[in-house]
């Protein structure tokens, strides 16, 4: 096991999307499980052009918060026990271990927004505006649900009681990234500033963030 | 061997007493002027909102405090605030909803303070679902603490984020009364009694909660012990023949 | 429903739940300690 900060995250980030890789139950699973339930939607409230457009950008970022973190879940808790005594021998930093897992999550969620993303501007006629500020948000609550995700996924077991219990957990937590997100677009729409949202996005990011490494030591001493 | 306490009786009594109280002092109390009998709502209504935020405050200190000193005790106060938390929690719901279908016509309205409660209550709902799915008491208080800080930190970003949307999106044309104006001292009382009768409530609920889990852990504990075999069992007796 | 109604449900779904909540865990501390005391 490398030695430094950095180095190790960036061992443990690219060892989970080697597992991706392999496994790939980002891209054919959760992914299409994001964009069916795009799907499913006007199927049961209506097919009406307007009323879509005017529930679209909300449906999308529900779906994100919702199966988003199903994203993070499968990589923070697939380690079992032996494995976490394996890292935990082998020298690795346990906060090292929680960002590298982190980062990894925040890459499979930037693409499931991104393609779920062009399932939802094509079924709702979503228009796409303040294209910078919609990547900051994008990025930034990809970065937040994958620290709520691996956070959480930490303190479950590693069973299917603990892995259904994730989203669970993170759901209520996600509501300023649910709000911010949401509000952030409806401003960009309507032409306001949506710094203050952005801000709130970006705490909940520094809080979670901060919380994930101060509480990994702890947590590993099980 | 367990130690147990005697049998305490004072918890039931301070509740009962309390309530006696408080049910007094809210059936005596004048009606509003608005509102009507209606009022008499706010008086179970306000006590429990109120200790439903104090109950979560207490488990946040309990899971900070269980991370700094590593004494179970500290995990028990916070799980035992967050259960009773969580019953306050749902009672205040419950409450704003009973008040709030006479007065405004509907079950639900997605105000700041009614959205921010409903949010916080499943908060806690998953801290008490996460200690279910760990029987080891230290594994179950490493991680119910994570969450119980977690959750906690979250609630005033929570919070900010529910009070701006609502701010944005508030229908200007419904008059909300946030709660009675106080126009007799009476009703003032009456909601201070109320508030400290609930807070006599928590107290005596958290010292029999507290003792519940530390007696259940003890009997679990025994019951682990009890399913391992002993390691004289691998050794049977000699057969030596002959007649038995 | 009148407004006393209302009065009576919210007073009767505070009292109720709390004595049934309150009673539930008086039931399993005893159950606790006898399972306990059983053992012992």
């Amino acid at each position: 096991m490398t030695t430094g900060f950095w180095p190790q995250v960036t061992a443990v980030a690219g060892r989970d999307l080697l597992r991706e890789r392999r496994q790939g139950d980002v891209l054919w699973i959760t992914i299409p499980f994001g964009a069916i339930a795009l799907l499913l939607v006007p199927l049961a409230i209506g097919t009406d052009a307007v009323l879509l457009r005017e529930i679209g950008p909300g449906m999308y970022w529900v779906i994100v918060m919702l199966f988003g973190v199903l994203v993070a879940v499968g990589k923070a808790s697939s380690e079992t026990v032996p494995q976490q005594d394996a890292s935990s021998l082998l020298g690795l930093d346990p906060a090292a271990g929680f960002v590298g897992r982190a980062a990894s999550a925040t890459l499979l969620l930037l693409v499931f927004e991104v393609v779920v993303g062009i399932v939802a501007v094509g079924l709702y006629d979503i228009s796409v505006i303040g294209v910078p500020w919609l990547l900051a948000t994008l990025l930034i609550v990809a970065i937040g649900l994958a620290l709520l995700g691996t956070l959480t996924g930490s303190i479950v077991n590693s069973t299917s009681t603990g892995t259904a219990l994730v989203p669970l957990l993170v759901a209520p937590l996600s509501v300023p990234l649910l709000l911010g997100a949401t509000q952030a677009y409806e401003g960009l729409r309507l032409g306001h500033s949506i710094v203050s949202w952005v801000l709130l996005m970006v705490a909940v990011v520094l809080v979670v963030a901060i919380i994930g490494v101060l509480t990994a030591r702890p947590l590993q001493e099980t | 061997m367990p130690q147990q306490t005697r049998v305490r009786r004072w918890p039931w009594v301070a509740i009962a007493l309390s309530l006696a109280t408080a049910l007094t002092f809210a059936l005596v109390s004048p009606p509003d002027d608005t509102q009507g009998d209606l009022v008499r709502i706010m008086y179970v209504h306000v006590p429990a909102a109120w200790l439903a935020y104090l109950a979560f405050f207490v488990t946040f200190i309990g899971s900070v405090a269980y991370l700094l000193t590593r004494h179970l005790r500290w995990d028990r106060i916070a799980a035992a605030s967050a259960e009773i938390g969580v019953y306050f929690t749902g009672l205040a719901i419950a409450l704003g909803m009973i008040w709030a279908k006479p007065t405004w016509g509907v079950w639900w309205t997605w105000d700041a303070r009614l959205t921010l409660t409903a949010i916080m209550f499943f908060v806690y709902l998953g801290y008490l679902a996460l200690r279910r799915t760990t029987d080891d008491p230290v594994a179950r208080a490493n991680r119910s603490a994570v969450l119980g800080i977690v959750g906690a930190v979250q609630i005033p970003l929570v919070h900010f984020s529910v009070v701006w949307w609502r701010t944005l999106h508030q229908p200007p044309s419904i008059i909300k009364p946030d709660g009675p104006a106080i126009q007799d001292p009476m009703m003032l009382v009456a909601l201070i009694v109320g508030v400290l009768a609930f807070t006599v409530v928590y107290v005596s609920l958290m010292v029999e909660r507290i003792e519940l889990i530390h007696l259940e852990d003890q009997r679990n504990a025994f019951e682990r012990i009890a399913d391992q075999s002993v390691a004289g069992d691998s050794v049977t007796a000699p057969d030596l023949g002959g007649s038995s | 429903m009148s407004d006393w109604g209302w009065v009576a449900l919210a007073y009767g779904v505070t009292y109720g739940s709390l004595g049934v909540f309150a009673a539930s865990i008086a039931v399993r501390i005893r159950n606790a300690r006898r399972a306990l005391g059983e053992t012992e």
